[in-house]
């Protein structure tokens, strides 16, 4: 058996000595190419075609004729700035530039003061250090079983394997920055959107691709840089991957498996960060100027100052009012939605009777009724009952939606706990109400809190009906009261955030604590109805 | 006990008239009021049998809308069905971060689609939309796109956020499903050389089933049903293309002032519902028997 590691161990070094080797003949390719002035000249006062033209020329084309000989193709431009003398006479002046372009390896980062030169340097480490660990790890345990590993060899062993992962992580981290670097954020500074540390940039770029010798040219070099990145780049890739399937193995033995936890991570944190995305702009929008949520040059990420001041602007401009709305036209349909429920699901759950099982079917298809469908109906009833633009019509309406579910939750909790108790109550001569009241409802507590949550959710978050039913600056509930900053011809966006903000948070965190009672109860309703 | 045989029907009577006044009347209203006719300013006259039925096939974006309901419904369903349920498989599977991941995952479902919409409004805004400022900003893009050219590309973006804020409620629904499987099955399986796929085949989808059923029909219900992403994002515009047809008769029975079209539509509306309800109606029969 022992053997057997022996060789499995000598295939998966062989194969990172492999990986570390195509590694680094791409990273000998020259896999960006730049197009940038790398010499520029201006005339002195001149007409076309005179003397000091010519002498200027002659200078540049020469000086072209050296930076030929290394090898890279160059092109001669020429600019000329007319202006009109004293005597009348036009005169240009003449800025010629010698364009080149060259091609860089990724091993022209390795000196690079630019932020991808530290990725390029940390990939190169890690690269390296996954072979290194591994053989470290391997030396003198080369024929034992992974998992009984003594602890210094086990540690080498899984230090290859992170450095494995972080290596092929810094791959798009170093393609991103150089795209930042060089597009972006020269763009930036040329087009003067951003002044801050341009000096220190301009000198670290000027001594990665002219190697410093530009100086005050600098600026008229780069102005028409150009930045290509080769496809042949991402074969990095599948090289740094070899190394870690070659790491895995040698730490786990098991590779399938544990790539495929890895491939599970990665899922997990793609979905989850899609998923908080839009909060995270919820937050740095509602808390920004409103000139930079309006920014057409995407100059920040983040706020450059947190305007908590928003939040104090919005409660002055009717905000505080419809939460307060919310609150009672949520907090009134639950306490309907309970009190017609309660007593229900404990018929429901407690007692037999003719026409039990329509009353379940008809909760059940109930729920299926959306008032959205309804909405006319609904409009026009309202209107009949004098209920029209009321906050106490909007209690009815969302209670009334809500009851289905709720007895659903309810119902479930109710059948879940055992009779007897409230059976001993009520032969004690306690009448129903009581027992109902005193023995069952503590002992469902969570149950009814979290039927009690979910229907005070819904009906927070409610905002079809309540468009339509309320017309009353005065009366909207939150979520419609947010679209007051988003009219046709200005939005305010900060302000529509910042209001959708106090308008979730509350509620994300009560969903969150029901989350767990509320998977149980879904279900146990959904399928024994 | 001696309870009275009436007993059970005063428990339930609160529940009875709240849902009889304020759900069942109101679908009587439409009924009636989809044959009566109804003047611009909203006089209800006489009966007109199918007239109105008539005016709603042959409104001149009756077509689109449909289609642009069948594909919103049938592609944000399907989708986040089957997004959401991969989701729940490796959910229940054991790892550090679980909890954390489970309470992330169910925020969508907790917040109002109005404001959901909002935001990815914001997001893909082409002048200063947060999307193209992060991608720019990260180096990923060097040029801002135009991430709604189309208003078939709007449609997509409106079906994604569809999809977004309903992949929580399969997930959860799934969960719970796997959460009540015996683990002594899958050892049974294992036992008998069972790999994961057929042990997904074999097993978890089975008894999943009943869940998946569960989430499906009321999906089907929630999402034809949706309002506030295809209002807040495109307002149906332009001219009714990327309407579906619960804000295109929101349209017709609010601006338009076509309430005779409009209730028409919505008792379409409603008896697609009632035919999906009857499907789930059955399997939840179905699941009693088998229990």
């Amino acid at each position: 058996m022992t053997g057997e590691f022996r060789r499995q161990n000598k295939i998966a070094l062989f194969l990172m000595m492999i990986g570390l080797i195509l590694s680094l003949i791409i990273m000998l390719l020259p896999l960006y190419t730049f197009r940038a002035g790398v010499f520029t000249k201006k005339s002195s006062n001149t007409f076309y075609g005179d003397e000091k033209y010519l002498a200027a020329r002659a200078e540049v084309e020469e000086a072209a004729r050296e930076f030929e000989s290394s090898g890279f193709p160059v092109t001669i431009t020429e600019d000329a700035l007319e202006r009109t003398n004293s005597k009348g006479e036009t005169t240009s002046l003449y800025t010629f530039t010698i364009e080149q372009t060259f091609g860089r390896n990724l091993f022209a980062f390795l000196r690079s003061p630019l932020a991808s030169g530290h990725v390029f340097r940390f990939l190169l480490c890690t690269a390296v250090l996954t072979l290194l660990f591994a053989l470290l790890g391997l030396a003198g345990s080369i024929d034992t079983h992974p998992k009984y590993l003594p602890k210094g060899k086990a540690f080498f062993r899984s230090a290859s394997v992170i450095s494995g992962v972080l290596s092929l992580l810094s791959v798009p981290v170093f393609v991103m920055l150089n795209n930042y670097t060089f597009s972006r954020k020269l763009s930036l500074y040329r087009d003067e959107l951003i002044e801050d540390g341009k000096e220190a940039f301009y000198t670290k770029l000027d001594s990665f691709l002219f190697n410093g010798t530009a100086g005050d040219q600098f600026e008229s070099m780069v102005s028409k840089l150009e930045i290509h990145r080769s496809g042949l780049l991402w074969l990095l890739l599948p090289a740094l991957l070899i190394m870690l399937v070659a790491a895995v193995e040698i730490r786990h033995g098991a590779v399938k498996n544990t790539l495929l936890r890895m491939a599970m991570y990665v899922f997990i944190v793609i979905v989850s960060v899609i998923t908080v995305y839009p909060y995270f702009v919820m937050l740095i929008t509602g808390l920004r100027s409103n000139a930079e949520t309006l920014d057409m040059y995407f100059l920040h990420i983040l706020p450059t100052e947190w305007m908590f001041s928003n939040l104090a602007d919005i409660l002055h401009r009717g905000v505080a009012r419809y939460l307060l709305n919310s609150l009672m036209v949520a907090g009134g349909a639950t306490l309907i939605a309970m009190l017609c429920g309660v007593p229900a699901a404990y018929a429901l759950a407690r007692m037999n009777f003719k026409g039990k099982k329509v009353f379940l079917g008809f909760v059940i298809v109930s729920q299926m009724f959306s008032p959205v469908v309804l909405l006319i109906g609904i409009s026009q009833l309202m209107n009949t009952l004098h209920l029209n633009n009321t906050i106490v019509g909007l209690m009815l309406i969302n209670a009334a939606f809500n009851q289905a579910f709720a007895i659903w939750l309810l119902r479930g909790t109710f059948i879940s706990i055992s009779p007897e108790m409230e059976e001993a109550a009520l032969i004690d001569g306690c009448g129903t109400v009581r027992a109902l009241t005193k023995v069952l409802i503590p002992m469902a507590a969570p149950g009814i809190v979290t039927a009690l949550i979910f229907v005070f959710i819904n009906a927070w978050n409610e905002y079809t009906i309540s468009t339509v039913l309320i017309s009353t600056a005065s009366k909207r509930p939150i979520t419609v009261g947010i679209t007051q900053f988003s009219s046709f011809n200005m939005i305010e966006w900060q302000y529509l955030f910042a209001a959708s903000l106090l308008a979730t948070i509350p509620v994300v965190i009560l969903f969150m604590s029901i989350e767990k009672h509320l998977t149980a109860g879904l279900t146990s309703g959904g399928v024994k109805g | 006990m001696n309870r009275t045989k009436w007993e059970p029907y005063v428990w339930l009577l609160p529940s009875i008239i709240l849902v009889a006044v304020f759900v069942i009347f109101p679908i009587l209203i439409v009924f009636r009021l989809s044959f009566s006719e109804i003047s611009k300013s909203g006089v209800i006259g006489g009966f007109i049998g199918f007239q109105n039925y008539v005016d709603a096939i042959n409104l001149p974006a009756f077509t689109t809308v449909m289609k642009n309901t069948f594909w919103w419904v049938v592609s944000v369903v399907g989708l986040s069905t089957v997004i959401g349920f991969i989701i729940a498989l490796v959910l229940n599977q054991a790892f550090p971060g679980r909890k954390i991941a489970r309470s992330i995952l169910i925020l969508p479902w907790a917040t109002s689609l109005v404001i959901q919409a909002s935001v990815w409004n914001y997001i893909i805004k082409y002048e200063y939309g947060n999307l193209n400022n992060i991608l720019l900003n990260l180096g990923i893009i060097s040029r801002a796109i135009n991430w709604r050219s189309s208003y078939q590309i709007e449609f997509v973006w409106e079906c994604f956020v569809g999809i977004f804020v309903t992949i929580p409620f399969v997930t959860f629904c799934v969960l719970s499903g796997l959460q009540s499987i015996d683990p002594s099955l899958y050892e049974a399986a294992t036992v008998d050389g069972a790999g994961f796929w057929s042990k997904l085949k074999n097993v978890t989808l089975p008894l999943v089933k009943p869940s998946l059923t569960v989430s499906t029909v009321l999906n089907i219900i929630y999402v034809f049903n949706s309002f506030p992403i295809v209002y807040t994002m495109t307002k149906g515009a332009p001219a009714n293309k990327t309407d579906t047809m619960i804000t295109y008769l929101y349209m017709l029975s609010f601006y338009e002032r076509k309430k005779g079209p409009a209730t028409a539509l919505s008792v379409i509306g409603f008896l697609i519902l009632c035919v999906c309800a009857s499907v789930y109606m059955i399997g939840v029969m179905r699941n009693e028997e088998a229990a």
